[in-house]
């Protein structure tokens, strides 16, 4: 359900805008901030698939529309001659564009359908970027040379983008964005609808809910903050390939917003967390990276199901089953 | 292949993206008997159909049966487990390919088509194989307990069928499909950690456009991608090719959301 | 989900975030990374190149350490897998290059990745080693990247006028590479150096990585009547495959792989008959006796620690690995503008056989390692050194 007692979304809000202020004064590490700067993306895309999600219905191809927004802005601001700030105003709204269509012909099958036709979008854009216009796109060899954000002038003087920090600023004001924006959405009418969709088509239909439109909404919507994080993916990397949005990468957001939870708006934001820490932290292994990733992803699934976000509700749950001396009811849910 | 994973979905209704590492795990199976401990090259298909179904049904038990019915989840655990798979094969296979000798040499020559004969053992068994599962499915008892759990596991369950003992069973037999592919398909490519990556996308367009759940379906989704690809070939660049293939998957789901025959 | 939980997370975060930086090192270290892609399709590049510097890094360690100017170091190897993404490839620069400190990165495979690497390479001014072929990776406003193997412009010419020379009758070549950075450049040069030389290109095809099944495309090629396929860039695997299927559909012609890396496994795909014939420029053969003594150490050394035979990335990195710790001793120092003077003006004594660091003419900027290349031949299963030529750049230095 998406109305949960415990965090109000003013105050869970209020913390990820902290924690994003305190980054930057703990450590000034370029590289400490260049993985806080890949988890600010992350949870941009991870959060509006989990709008979309929130309908029910799992969209493949939404890193797709983050690659659009990417390979928009770079030829705006190579070919076009663009400036950064207009290509930020203006790819995001490609990305939103090419959602329409594919939006309307994705969403007139439902369920696994859905999830399989959407991968079949994913592919088809992959190859588009990989194999086709490469004097643009630059083919497989990849987009190169996008210049970083030009410089912002203000009253006095202008502000800089080519190191980390001011490059984690400016992700940090657009996610503040996007996540006002989503958890704002989760909390209206909009995430009341949203759940409805997904517990019962038909009833919200019955109660007057156009859920077509209401599906291709959201999903463009979702796709436009794919596109920002698009964006700024392209200036900041200044390299663009297709396997940057292709399958495993798209995998890898779903398993965050799954891992945290795709029940809550928080889902995506704690699976996001963990598993970026987590990755990071597998890095040392090598080889065994993979393997370890894997296992602790389904040992995750398995011990809770829900997601990680909805630990806390059972340990608190097991423990007070446990005071009623009705024990075992975690050992024997652990125990695969 | 493909008819392992529509056994898979429709039966569990699971997506099992770590599919195509149990076709991987039958190609190791022939590799090793029979390439490195020189095992008859029969008895080696009989071999890794056994080994990959067993652990098939492995993971049904320990890891799949408590997920059942929860679709989303599935799918992220058998991603890790196609992970897990994947690098533990890297780990102690190696990384490089490794080539199985063929079983039998030569070509022949079918109304003027040149075809080795160990493609034409392929063709053969697989469709030995497709008819002994359509079989299995019609009309022996556990057979149709499957169809009946695919098709409604309650009314089954109602019915006396033990979903368990099916469910593990249509795991099992879907993976060691996958297994049999592996090993069939050994000699004629070469195996590797990462061989069942290309396979599995190939056999998920295959489902979609045959229709979900549906064997013959399969079946036919699998001929004409075959089809689809051959011809274009002729025509266009390969890439411009595999995309054609999606576009494909995806008029057809327009035209017909379940598949070609695919039920509502 | 809690207020206290969110803020125990974030609590979390922020020490991970916060977390232990280098620790001070009682005796010296040089750390130098290593970047490729360790798990997945392409794992096989870049568990070679770690192999190989593991193999060069352990010498030294063993010996001693390495002996630069009055210090000795003890060298520590940190290896990423960025999983042939680039995304991820620019995670794993940015923790090598600023959390590790490390000022040489020498190995990384995968065209688009070194695209990404060097973003952050070249502007932090920190050594980095490839062998990705793009050709655009050598350029004049790159001067800290590295290529330590041939690459198709080194290697097509000379293979090529040998072609020409020795076997007249091939006249119509078939070139089929993967549809990626490699292959496209690959097929590029070649074709450039088939045309250059009067051949005449019957088809210059690409296919998706991961294909196993080569009788669509290979009916297309083959009807255009190739007197020679050259497999170019493909791997061992696939291009075992596809000179084995091209058999099978009755392909009689010859055969070359322009950029062949491991001639033991496309022996062992292609089988016996198929791969019988096949030249290639880029192999080396350890098993060879023509090789010198040099190699054949590295490869029984090498098949003894990994039960698999190395193939040219494995020597390559090996060889990168022997020239940059070389290049550091004669500076007498590890800075790496005092290193980069060395590396770009001498010359070096390899398991290739002398090196010299050149390719001006070809990427405006001398930065490619050029050493003699051996055209060889598979004959009855087992690889045969024909002839040893010189690439153009080479024979000028």
């Amino acid at each position: 359900m998406s109305r949960r007692p415990g965090l109000s979304p003013a105050l869970g809000f209020g913390l990820l805008a902290a924690a994003g202020v305190a980054v930057p004064v703990l450590t000034r590490d370029s590289y400490y901030l260049d993985v806080a700067t890949t988890l600010l993306m992350n949870l941009v895309l991870t959060l509006s698939l989990r709008l979309e999600m929130s309908t029910g219905q799992l969209n493949m191809a939404h890193i797709s529309f983050m690659g659009v927004g990417a390979y928009a802005s770079a030829l705006l601001v190579t070919r076009a001659g663009w400036s950064f700030w207009g290509s930020l105003a203006v790819a995001p709204l490609v990305a939103a564009l090419v959602a329409v269509p594919v939006g309307r012909i994705a969403l007139r099958v439902s369920g696994p359908y859905y999830f399989l036709i959407t991968f079949a979008f994913l592919e088809v854009l992959r190859l588009f970027f990989n194999n086709f216009f490469v004097d643009y796109l630059g083919g497989p060899s990849g987009l190169v040379e996008i210049p970083r954000p030009h410089p912002l002038p203000l009253s006095g003087g202008a502000i800089g983008f080519a190191g980390k920090l001011p490059q984690y600023w400016l992700m940090y004001a657009l996610f503040l964005l996007a996540a006002a924006v989503l958890i704002r959405l989760e909390y209206s009418r909009f995430g009341l609808v949203a759940s409805a969709i997904r517990q019962r088509d038909l009833l919200a239909e019955t109660l007057g809910v156009d859920i077509i439109r209401y599906k291709l909404g959201v999903f463009v919507l979702g796709s436009f903050f794919a596109g920002l994080v698009g964006v700024f993916f392209a200036h900041s990397h200044q390299v663009l390939h297709s396997s940057d949005f292709g399958l495993e990468p798209m995998v890898l957001l779903v398993v965050f917003t799954v891992i945290g939870g795709a029940q809550s708006v928080w889902g995506p934001v704690v699976g996001t967390l963990v598993l970026a820490v987590t990755s990071e932290l597998l890095r040392e292994l090598h080889h065994y990276e993979i393997l370890v990733y894997g296992a602790v992803l389904m040992v995750v699934m398995l011990v809770c199901p829900e997601g990680l976000v909805s630990l806390p509700g059972r340990i608190a749950h097991a423990l007070t089953r446990r005071r009623d001396a009705k024990a075992a009811a975690v050992g024997a849910r652990v125990a695969p | 292949m493909a008819l392992g994973l529509t056994l898979i979905f429709s039966i569990l209704d699971i997506i099992n993206f770590a599919h195509g590492e149990f076709y991987m795990l039958g190609g190791f199976v022939t590799y090793y008997a029979f390439a490195v401990f020189g095992v008859n090259y029969f008895l080696t298909l009989v071999l890794a159909v056994l080994v990959v179904g067993g652990a098939g049904v492995l993971a049904e038990r320990v890891v799949f049966r408590h997920l059942r019915g929860k679709t989303l989840n599935a799918f992220i655990v058998s991603l890790g487990l196609l992970w897990v798979l994947q690098a533990s094969a890297q780990l102690s296979f190696g990384v490089l390919d490794k080539s199985v000798p063929s079983a039998v040499s030569g070509i022949v020559r079918v109304f003027g088509l040149v075809i080795s004969r160990e493609r034409l053992v392929v063709i053969v068994t697989a469709s030995a194989l497709i008819t002994a599962l359509y079989l299995f499915l019609k009309f022996a008892r556990t057979g149709q307990a499957m169809r009946a759990v695919a098709q409604d596991p309650d009314a089954a369950a109602l019915q006396g069928v033990n979903i368990e003992a099916v469910s593990a069973l249509g795991f099992g037999v879907g993976c060691a499909l996958a297994g049999a592919a592996g090993a069939l398909l050994a000699p004629v490519f070469a195996v590797s950690p990462t061989m069942g990556a290309l396979p599995v996308v190939k056999a998920f367009i295959i489902i979609i456009v045959g229709g979900m759940g549906s064997l013959p379906g399969a079946v036919l989704g699998g001929l004409l991608l075959g089809a689809v690809e051959g011809i274009g070939t002729l025509f266009m660049t390969s890439a411009a090719v595999n995309m054609l293939g999606f576009l494909v998957v995806i008029a057809i789901l327009l035209v017909r959301p379940r598949g070609l025959l695919g039920v509502a | 989900m809690t207020p206290r939980r969110s803020l125990a997370i974030l609590i979390v975060l922020a020490f991970a975030v916060a977390g232990p930086g280098p620790a001070p090192a009682a005796e010296k270290t040089l750390t130098i990374g290593l970047l490729g892609p360790l798990s997945g399709g392409a794992a096989s590049y870049g568990v070679e190149l770690q192999r190989g510097a593991e193999m060069r890094t352990d010498e030294i360690n063993k010996a001693g350490g390495l002996k630069v100017g009055g210090d000795v170091y003890k060298i520590k190897l940190v290896a990423y897998d960025h999983k042939a993404q680039a995304a991820e490839a620019a995670t794993a620069t940015n923790k090598l290059v600023f959390q590790d400190k490390v000022k040489y990165i020498i190995g990384n495979a995968v065209g688009a990745t070194c695209n990404a690497a060097q973003t952050i390479t070249e502007p932090n001014k920190v050594m980095f080693s490839f062998v990705c072929w793009g050709t655009a990776n050598l350029a004049p406003e790159k001067p800290y990247s590295f290529r330590s193997m041939l690459s198709q412009w080194e290697l097509a010419e000379p293979f090529y006028r040998w072609v020409k020379e020795n076997h007249p009758k091939v006249k119509r070549v078939a070139v089929i590479s993967p549809n990626d950075t490699s292959g496209k450049d690959t097929n590029t040069a070649v074709v450039k150096a088939l045309k250059g030389l009067a051949f005449e290109v019957t088809a210059d095809e690409y296919y998706e990585r991961g294909t196993k099944d080569f009788y669509p495309v290979l009916t297309k090629l083959l009807a255009q009547k190739p007197d020679m396929i050259d497999v170019a860039a493909a791997p061992a695997g696939e291009a075992g495959l596809i000179l084995k299927q091209a058999m099978e559909l009755g392909f009689k012609g010859a055969k070359g792989w322009t950029a062949g890396t491991n001639p033991f496994t496309i022996i062992g795909v292609a089988g016996r008959e198929a791969a019988e014939g096949v030249w290639s420029p880029a192999n080396i053969n350890v098993k060879s006796e023509h090789v010198n003594s040099a190699v054949r150490k590295f490869g029984e050394a090498y098949e003894k620690r990994y039960g698999e035979v190395p193939g040219v990335i494995a020597v390559a990195n090996f060889a990168a690995f022997d020239v940059f710790t070389q290049a550091m001793q004669r500076a007498g120092s590890v800075e790496t503008d005092r290193v980069l003077e060395v590396l770009t003006k001498e010359r070096f004594e390899t398991v290739w056989g002398p090196l010299v660091i050149g390719g001006k003419e070809t990427y405006g900027i001398d930065r490619q390692f050029l050493y003699p290349l051996v055209i060889s031949e598979v004959r009855e299963g087992k690889i045969v050194d024909i002839t040893q030529v010189l690439p153009a750049a080479l024979k000028k230095k």
